[in-house]
């Protein structure tokens, strides 16, 4: 292998990929359009509370209660209940015990549970219990001994709830990062197609060489672009090492996944018809972070899952390396296994 | 005598059932142009391939500079340039891009395109972009390309199909030029004419078969004719063609028998074609 060849290779594959105007401008508009929506975005959080309720006997005052800065649903299991806050539709689930009524009435000592979001901050779980002594007291006329049973449901990260521009971060990486799958995939089509892999095959140029140098360019414009955008917006500022290997390896994943787009693609418009659709899909646990609660543990079989993951768990909340080693690994394998199934794929056809 | 610069031995190539190639066996001695003459789908294009490493044979074996092709390819493709016969350069970057990417990619140190794009009358162009070229200069920086790192062999598959004369006469020039340096060619076309002029010995594949491998001149003996073609003027005022075959007995009397009985109004030789003898050995023409 020799690393000259490979570096000539890759300087042409990067100055052909900026001298097509549609690529260049989507990469560079791509990277413009987030940092600015990124900075255009509120830096601080929505304080309006979202409650779930599981109340097998609901006390009436619970049913008025729809207001400024509060929504309450009521679920039908306490499961469904853990459920939405462990997604993040419910700030705080509050579940009333069935004799709820009978105790407030004769003036004994109620026992409720509160589930709490694992990122809810203290004031607001504060909040919550007030406001359901406050609501004990309303419905039976006095003070009433309440006993608040609080449980954290998922890791911990009390205090730690962050504003919307920055569940932001993961989700443009992402999309950066999965632009470029349908760059690499173009460039290598077009090699194909164009039979210049045949010129270059001629050379002292390996089939091996070739797939190492078509690698590094995709790996260099997925991670450059990314760490580019994840510079600016400042989410290196945690955990910096971990988000940077995630985003090398995510890199690496849309590179196997751009191989295989680039076998069963013809040009450009071909790529873009299997390369859209891949990306919708790769693109959906991006959403998962930005709207909590739209997507489920189905979104686990998505190998951009573990990618966006660990990116908005370190960015957002600077986890460690002991909290996120198992998306790591995961990611790793999925890199391995695209990559060489992407390898495979395509020395049949360049062959 | 120099030495072989490629050996085939009984070499084939099988794409699924179809035999591309059909145990042939030929050599090409260090310096010489040999023409690779047969029609579409003869074989040739995939002989080429084999004999560059792109290919694995099916069966035999080629030595190509010393070296087995299908055991170490990189070694001698680093020593060797092939010229397509489809056009594939990176057309959004400019010929001398193109050329110094390949000259990076062999390692040539202190590459000058400039001097090699004049010498394919590129001069002037070295930056524009290829996909502002001509078909003819396209062409002609195929060959360049494959001179970038001054090869031993010069493998030419159609270099001059579908190009105005101008065009084909510069990268017949190359050719001859590169033979000069002491450059072996082998040079697959149809063109006859081409081969005739170029070539010191050519080969005809037919069906995957090498059916004749000899000197131009040989095989005109061996299997052309060669005839004279006379006008004379007929009994009621106008022209008639007479023809008679050479080296043979009676060639003498039927030319006395001519200039005696007749009014020749013009006489010339011929000699056969390429072409001729490719249908005289094949039963059909290179186009077909």
């Amino acid at each position: 292998m020799s690393w000259p060849i490979i570096r000539a290779l890759v300087t042409k594959d990067l100055t052909l990929f900026f001298r097509n105007r549609f690529f260049a401008f989507i990469s560079v508009l791509g990277i413009v359009a987030y940092v600015v929506v990124y900075f255009l975005m509120p830096a601080s959080v929505d304080e309006e509370l979202d409650i779930g309720l599981y109340a097998p006997v609901l006390p009436p005052i619970f049913e008025q209660l729809q207001g400024d800065g509060l929504s309450i649903e009521t679920v039908d299991s306490v499961d469904t209940l853990k459920d939405g806050v462990t997604e993040g539709r419910f700030l705080s689930g509050v579940v009333l015990p069935e004799d709820i009524m009978e105790k407030l009435a004769a003036g004994d000592k109620v026992t409720v549970d509160v589930y709490f979001a694992s990122d809810t901050p203290e004031e607001l779980k504060d909040a919550v219990t007030n406001l359901i002594q406050e609501l004990a007291y309303i419905q039976s006329g006095q003070i009433l001994a309440v006993d608040i049973s609080e449980e954290i449901i998922g890791p911990d990260m009390l205090g730690m709830q962050i504003p919307p521009r920055d569940r932001m971060i993961p989700f443009f990486a992402i999309f950066l990062i999965l632009t470029e799958t349908l760059g690499l995939s173009s460039l290598i089509s077009e090699e194909i197609e164009g039979r210049t892999a045949q010129a270059l095959l001629i050379t002292p140029m390996t089939v091996n060489g070739l797939f190492l140098a078509k690698g590094i360019t995709g790996v260099t414009l997925a991670f450059g672009q990314a760490l580019l955008f994840i510079a600016i917006t400042g989410g290196l500022n945690q955990q910096p090492l971990i988000i940077l290997l995630t985003l090398l390896l995510g890199a690496i994943l849309v590179t196997g996944i751009g191989f295989l787009l680039a076998s069963a693609g013809k040009d450009l418009m071909s790529v873009m018809a299997w390369g859209l659709p891949a990306i919708i899909i790769l693109a959906v646990p991006a959403f998962g972070v930005m709207f909590p609660g739209t997507v489920s543990d189905w979104v686990k079989v998505i190998p951009s899952y573990y990618l966006v993951d660990t990116v908005h768990l370190s960015a957002n909340f600077g986890f460690s390396w002991g909290d996120i080693w198992q998306n790591l690994l995961i990611l790793l394998g999925f890199d391995i296994a695209f990559v060489l199934l992407g390898i495979i794929v395509l020395r049949r056809k360049l062959t | 005598m120099a030495g072989d610069a490629i050996v085939a031995e009984d070499l084939t190539y099988r794409y699924d059932e179809l035999v591309a190639v059909d145990h042939i066996s030929f050599k090409v001695a260090e310096g010489e142009i040999l023409g690779f003459l047969g029609p579409n789908g003869a074989g040739k294009s995939t002989t080429v391939k084999v004999l560059t490493g792109q290919l694995q044979p099916r069966e035999g074996q080629a030595i190509v500079l010393g070296i087995d092709i299908a055991r170490d390819p990189e070694k001698v493709q680093a020593q060797i340039g092939v010229c397509f016969e489809i056009t594939n350069l990176y057309e959004k970057m400019s010929a001398e891009e193109n050329l110094k990417l390949f000259a990076r990619l062999f390692g040539v140190p202190r590459f000058d395109a400039g001097a090699l794009l004049a010498r394919v009358g590129l001069a002037g162009r070295e930056r524009d972009r290829v996909e502002e070229y001509s078909k003819g200069m396209k062409q002609r920086l195929m060959v360049a390309r494959a001179l970038v790192n001054r090869p031993r062999i010069l493998f030419l598959d159609e270099p001059t199909d579908g190009l105005d004369p101008a065009s084909a006469e510069n990268i017949r020039k190359v050719i001859l030029e590169e033979r000069q340096r002491g450059a072996t060619v082998f040079l697959t076309t149809h063109d006859m004419m081409e081969a005739d002029k170029l070539s010191d010995r050519v080969g005809f594949i037919n069906q995957g078969k090498i059916v004749a491998l000899d000197t131009p001149h040989n095989l005109k003996q061996q299997y052309g004719k060669r005839a004279l073609r006379a006008q004379v003027t007929s009994p009621d005022g106008g022209l008639e063609s007479r023809e008679i075959t050479m080296d043979k007995p009676e060639t003498a009397g039927a030319v006395q028998e001519l200039f005696g009985r007749e009014k020749v109004v013009t006489i010339h030789s011929e000699e056969a074609s390429l072409e001729d003898i490719f249908i005289n050995i094949t039963g059909r023409g290179l186009t077909e």
